[in-house]
């Protein structure tokens, strides 16, 4: 048993090369990455499409082993069974055995994870009902929907109750009902004191719910930490919009402005700093007739800075 | 581990037996020993051992079909459609994936033969050529020849596509009933390379014409019960050999 201070999800270093086509050509998919998650957070991996976020999920649930360097998951081997029995996966558009009923397929996922039968019917009975799936249970997953199928996923990973859920691309295919609601599950495991370590490239989601978030761009972690750390709350920009300008005094306004956009009788001006925005009141109040309908401060949002590393690695998302 | 092994069997039976393949072929194979009733005036006294030979041949062919058609994309489909992620993201270790997938599929071929078996009973009461229970056991013979059968198929299924696995796994068993001729062939032949290969076929592959004694039952030879029992034995060892590999295999996969 892993001691409560040790990471749950500890990597070291990983790279990951896949030879493909008949002259095996090299593609790295992963890079010297290397990460820890705490016990009790929700993180979020962060990444654009093609960055490697699968194939470092395929190295924590085993599926596929590294090229060098190491993961462990509660201290031990992905492969390792007693490691799998505490954790819980949801991989990215999940497919599953179209003959059997949601019933029956949650419990073959109990029975794979050794849930005692005494409780295994009512966890089947529990989860279908967190899932809205009661109406569908005895029906074949043959004719579910990407989001029926969504959360049939959801419901095998979080059977065992595990301590660690892994999603890959959650979020996927959900209606936005769909994803507030996974949302909250997410939330709720969290309050329950599980880990959660969910890959997405949504970014909406990550600001709303993670506590922590990795960026990966072209298989390489381009940056790690808390979300306050990293969006630091410094206010980047001011919108202030006027009423009443008349065509002299919109130039005059337009000078002290980085940016203006006329619509209607008002003004949108775009501004650095608060010392600005001062500058534009005085010149309002000196003019007179000119009214101040609005101020809004802009602090940048994990959009931005995630799109600044993407710049940077010199690729769009 | 029992848990594990019987949910993915489950799992691997129910998938089968919904599938309309399945059913098809049991159909069929029913309508190929009822069709005795046709050749029956052309028989010329020999009806009861015709009716016999074309029934027991028609359930080792039809179920050499199920397990060729079946086991060839048993392990393969799980990859294929990635729901081999949420098996191997569980507690189960790879070993016993292979041994739940290939139970699953020796129970449908258990059902398969004991609804096959019981058409042909059915067939040799109504047409009044006798039914004599010693007929099972070529049956019996028929399920362990299966038993190697489908674990070569749940082998190449491990590595190769369905189609290629079925071509090869019908050529086993192809060859496989051709060993001894293979045998003599590489006793007769004067080429050392024809002798080496023939030799390692003929030690390699499974003997399953061992298993086929059709003629025995139906003319009513005498049997070895010591035989019976060494090819029995043949095909315990012969199946958990293969499956031991294909865990090899299976365990050096990657996703």
């Amino acid at each position: 048993m892993a001691s409560l201070s040790e990471p749950v999800i500890s990597v070291t270093r990983l790279s990951k090369v896949y030879r493909s086509g008949f002259r095996m050509k090299r593609i790295q998919a992963l890079t010297d990455i290397s990460l820890e998650v705490e016990r009790g957070e929700i993180f979020g991996f962060l990444g654009p499409n093609g960055a490697g976020k699968t194939t470092f999920i395929k190295v924590l649930m085993g599926l596929t082993e590294p090229t060098t360097g190491g993961a462990l998951v509660f201290g031990r081997p992905p492969r390792d069974a007693a490691a799998k029995a505490r954790l819980g996966f949801l991989p990215e558009s999940p497919y599953f055995y179209d003959h059997l009923t949601a019933r029956e397929f949650l419990s073959l996922a109990t029975r794979l994870s050794a849930v005692p039968k005494s409780e295994a019917a009512g966890r089947i009975t529990g989860l279908l009902r967190l899932l809205r799936m009661e109406i569908a249970a005895d029906v074949q997953m043959r004719g579910f929907s990407r989001g029926m199928l969504q959360r049939m996923g959801i419901a095998q990973a979080l059977v065992a109750d595990p301590e660690l859920v892994v999603l890959d691309e959650p979020m996927g295919g959900l209606d936005p009902i769909g994803r507030k609601e996974f949302r909250d599950i997410i939330v709720d495991l969290r309050d329950r004191g599980k880990t959660v370590f969910f890959s997405t490239h949504i970014l909406s989601d990550v600001e709303m719910i993670c506590d922590r978030v990795g960026i990966v761009i072209e298989g390489r972690m381009a940056e790690v930490g808390r979300l306050s750390e990293i969006l630091t709350g410094e206010v980047e920009s001011v919108e202030v919009t006027v009423r009443g300008v008349t065509g002299k005094t919109q130039k005059i306004l337009e000078r002290v402005s980085r940016h203006t956009i006329k619509s209607g009788d008002e003004l949108l001006l775009t501004v650095k700093s608060e010392e600005e925005v001062e500058k534009i009141m005085a010149i309002c109040r000196e003019v007179g007739g000119i009214r101040v309908v609005g101020i809004v401060p802009h602090r940048p949002t994990l959009e931005d800075y995630f799109m600044a590393h993407v710049a940077q690695a010199g690729r769009k998302p | 581990m029992i848990e594990r092994v019987s949910g993915i069997a489950l799992n691997t039976f129910r998938e089968s037996i919904r599938d309309k393949v399945l059913v098809t072929l049991i159909v069929f194979a029913v309508l190929v020993m009822g069709s005795a009733r046709v050749i029956q005036p052309l028989a010329l006294g020999e009806e009861a051992k015709i009716v016999k030979d074309l029934g027991l041949s028609a359930i080792t062919l039809f179920c050499v079909l199920i397990s060729i058609l079946v086991g060839g994309r048993i392990v393969y489909r799980e990859v294929e459609k990635r729901t081999i992620y949420i098996i191997l993201a569980k507690p189960v270790r790879r070993w016993e994936f292979i041994l739940g997938k290939y139970l699953g599929l020796m129970a449908v071929l258990v059902v398969s033969l004991a609804v096959m078996t019981a058409a042909f009973y059915a067939i040799l009461l109504v047409l009044g050529v006798g039914a004599p229970l010693y007929l099972m056991l070529a049956v019996l013979m028929t399920l362990f020849q299966l038993a190697i059968l489908t674990a070569v198929a749940v082998q190449f299924s491990t590595f190769s596509t369905p189609i290629t696995g079925a071509v090869f796994t019908f050529a086993v068993y192809f060859v496989g009933h051709l060993l001894r001729d293979l045998k003599l062939l590489a006793a007769m032949n004067p080429s050392p390379v024809v002798k080496v290969v023939s030799y390692i076929l003929y030690y390699a592959l499974p003997n399953l014409g061992n298993f086929n004694i059709r003629p025995e039952v139906v003319y009513g030879a005498p049997l070895d019960p010591l035989a019976l029992l060494f090819s029995g034995l043949y095909a315990l060892v012969y199946t958990a050999t293969l499956l031991l590999i294909s865990t090899l295999i299976f365990n050096r996969k990657e996703f």
